[in-house]
């Protein structure tokens, strides 16, 4: 039974002061290039919080900061779009990726390959990454922008992001086939499948798209395909890997109906690739497509249920001390934004409904809450997790951490509810024509306030994130070596 | 499922379905469609841009225009709003795309469809101005004003005959005017040359009477 081999000593970190050995060797060997990455994901969390904030006012006042080329609408929109998939939640994912699959898999990294290739290669990797996603984001400031959604990054950038990923994806990999705990979970299963989809989609759609354009009329699957894939087949699998692998541990119960976890693994894949098509319903593709998306995003329902059923079913007791912690309490609210992602997107992929709200609000507020919501939040989960085990002591301010946690859960989903309201009535403005598109406009303008103090709330809960991740990094930079802890 | 060869040939051959449908298919099938003849000019269409309308699809990609704008005019069997709203005679089709570098498709109309822009505003001298300052011309438009696109000059001898007509508050001092810089004459003839209303064999346009164009 897995469960039980797994090296993972929450409780004793924190309440008894004892720490494994093995466990404590597999952090010490990971240690830096994980806090590497998640230290920079915050501070693109940051970053990417205050540039929707200004966005939302933009929507409100289309003349603040206006006239200024760099500053408009349509280049501070892709950065945001972009931090958020490639700053935050890629390096995140990355970040918790790998920590969970060493510490699964039971081996520091260092014993891989004959103890060769260390944290160093990981490290190089990680700032890799952040110079490319630091480059691309200039280059779309400055208005070198590919113009292909959600990958606007230059080909220079895109290839030096492709190329760090492989470099630290790799490791996952083989962690994986050199574990020592035998029979493998079905976390690992997904971080396997999330780290060899990456390099795959990325790559493919990055070729076809950016690197060496097909001709335009087949770009329009190929964007859906990626849009769809890059959500729910490389940052869903490792967000559910973490919810897997964490919460039974952390609140020391097994999943509910095992079995049925190998079920919605395989089926998570095989629809995650056709649920982007929903973005094209109507459109100029061939019909087949898109009513293979309508099919793929009504029945994304079974694998969500499947893990409503099997993390939400278990017997735990939502007063207990361990549910109250801040990684519970992120990887649960993780699970319930799954569940609104799946019942909008089924919703929405509905032909009679996708009609009226697939260019509004409701578009946007379902991309923000898989983003934001059902793959961050679990995100967050991990990395409240993982930073006070491999810094070796409890790192975090409480108080912080809870503001946290109440400040995000809220913006999400005011900033969600709010924009498929407001998209809805757009909607059923858009769709008699006596309406007037400036008129539409005018109605949207209430919608657009709010969405501007849900972004406000997203941007201090990310301030407070990155003030704490500071804070807990640097007293261990100043302290931790003279007390020689 | 528990040695990583299995495992992975499992997952590769999941992931093959849908790379298979939506990308293998769209790049050997989409991909090759050619341009079909034009029995009315002698020419082919959708038709080739022209060197400004090239230059200005960059202008338009950098600025990021398809945060707001789609271009696809959709046909539902449930809705039709799109062809009511005017924004095109007949729903979008694969080869409508075939000149472009980067099919702009869109996922948020935050502003209106341009699929059919050159067809609904063809005066090149609208596009200055609204471009200069949107909500001059359409009052409560959301979008933002590309000033940065002109340059204010001092008026030598007479005035350029690409001079913007600007009033109120936006006006240049008396002796200078204000005129488009050749990103904005570039990005201009692109958004001219988006007129997609040609029949297609696969899309062919309902003949007038059919069109309740509002």
């Amino acid at each position: 039974m897995s469960e039980n081999t797994f090296p993972h000593h929450h409780a004793d970190v924190t309440h008894e002061g004892h720490v494994a050995m093995d466990s404590r060797a597999i952090d010490a060997s990971v240690r830096l290039p994980i806090i590497v990455l998640f230290g920079n994901a915050v501070h693109w969390l940051v970053v990417a919080a205050a540039i929707s904030f200004i966005l939302s006012i933009k929507l409100i006042a289309p003349e603040f900061l206006g006239g200024i080329s760099f500053l408009t609408y349509g280049r501070l929109a892709p950065m945001a779009r972009d931090l958020m998939i490639y700053g935050w939640a890629s390096q995140a994912a990355l970040a918790g990726g790998i920590w969970l699959m060493a510490r699964l898999c039971g081996r520091p990294l260092g014993t891989i390959m004959g103890g060769v290739l260390h944290s160093t290669l990981l490290v190089c990797a990680a700032v890799l990454w952040n110079v490319a996603v630091l480059l691309g984001t200039l280059a779309i400031f400055a208005g070198y922008s590919t113009g292909v959604e959600w990958l606007e990054y230059p080909n220079w950038a895109s290839a030096m992001l492709f190329l760090s990923f492989l470099l630290i994806g790799i490791w996952a990999v083989l962690l994986f086939d050199r574990r020592t705990t035998g029979r493998a979970e079905v976390a690992q299963w997904y971080l396997v499948a999330a780290f060899c989809w990456f390099p795959w989609v990325y790559g493919t759609a990055n070729l076809l798209l950016t690197w060496k354009p097909v001709q335009a009329s087949a770009q329009g699957p190929i964007q859906s395909w990626y849009c769809g894939s890059i959500l729910s087949l490389w940052l869903l699998p490792v967000a559910l890997a973490a919810i897997y692998s964490l919460l039974p541990r952390l609140l020391g119960c097994h999943l509910n109906r095992r079995n049925l976890a190998t079920l919605g693994f395989w089926l998570l894949l095989l629809l995650g690739g056709w649920n982007g098509m929903d973005r094209l319903i109507g459109g100029p593709v061939p019909a087949w497509m898109t009513s293979a998306g309508v099919v793929a995003g009504v029945l994304f329902m079974i694998p969500v249920a499947i893990v409503m059923i099997n993390i939400l079913g278990m017997p735990r007791n939502a007063e207990s001390l361990a549910s109250q912690a801040i990684p519970s309490k992120f990887l649960i609210m993780g699970v319930y934004s799954l569940l609104g992602v799946g019942l909008l997107g089924a919703l929405a992929s509905l032909p009679d409904i996708s009609a009226s709200v697939r260019f509004t609000g409701v578009t946007e507020g379902k991309t923000q809450l898989w983003i934001l919501g059902a793959i961050s939040l679990p995100l967050f989960g991990v990395l409240y997790e993982a930073i006070p085990q491999l810094l070796g002591r409890d790192c975090w301010n409480a108080a912080l951490s809870a503001r946290h946690y109440i400040l995000t859960v809220v913006g999400i989903w005011m900033l969600v509810s709010i924009m498929v309201l407001g998209g809805l009535f757009t909607g059923l403005a858009l769709s008699d024509p006596t309406v007037s598109f400036l008129n539409i406009t005018s109605y949207a303008y209430p919608f657009h306030l709010m969405e501007c103090a849900a972004q406000l709330l997203l941007l201090v809960a990310a301030l407070i994130l990155g003030g704490n991740i500071t804070r807990a990094l640097a007293s261990d930079y100043l302290f931790n070596k003279n007390t020689g802890k | 499922m528990h040695r990583l060869p299995t495992l992975l040939s499992g997952i590769f051959m999941v992931f093959l379905t849908s790379w298979l449908g939506l990308v293998a298919y769209p790049t050997l099938q989409l991909g090759r469609l050619s341009p079909v003849a034009d029995p009315e000019t002698g020419g082919t269409l959708p038709s080739v841009y022209g060197g400004q309308a090239v230059a200005g699809q960059r202008i338009y990609a950098t600025e990021g225009c398809i945060s707001c704008h789609s271009q696809q005019v959709r046909q539902l069997s449930v809705t039709n709003t799109d062809i009511e709203r005017g924004w095109g005679t007949r729903p979008s089709v694969a080869r409508d795309y075939l000149r472009d570098s980067t099919a702009f498709l869109g996922s948020r109309r935050l502003g209106q469809d341009l699929s059919n822009v050159g067809v609904r505003l063809p005066d090149a001298k609208w596009h200055y101005v609204h471009l200069y300052h949107p909500s001059a011309v359409c009052r409560g438009s959301l979008m933002p004003s590309f000033r940065d696109l002109f340059i204010v000059r001092k008026i030598q001898g007479q005035r350029s005959d690409e001079a913007l007509d600007l009033k109120g508050a936006d006006a240049p001092k008396a002796g200078y005017e204000v005129v488009p810089t050749a990103e904005a004459k570039n990005l201009v003839a692109y958004l001219l040359s988006l007129r997609h209303e040609y029949p297609l064999p696969e899309a062919p346009v309902k003949k007038a009477g059919a069109a309740q164009a509002k």
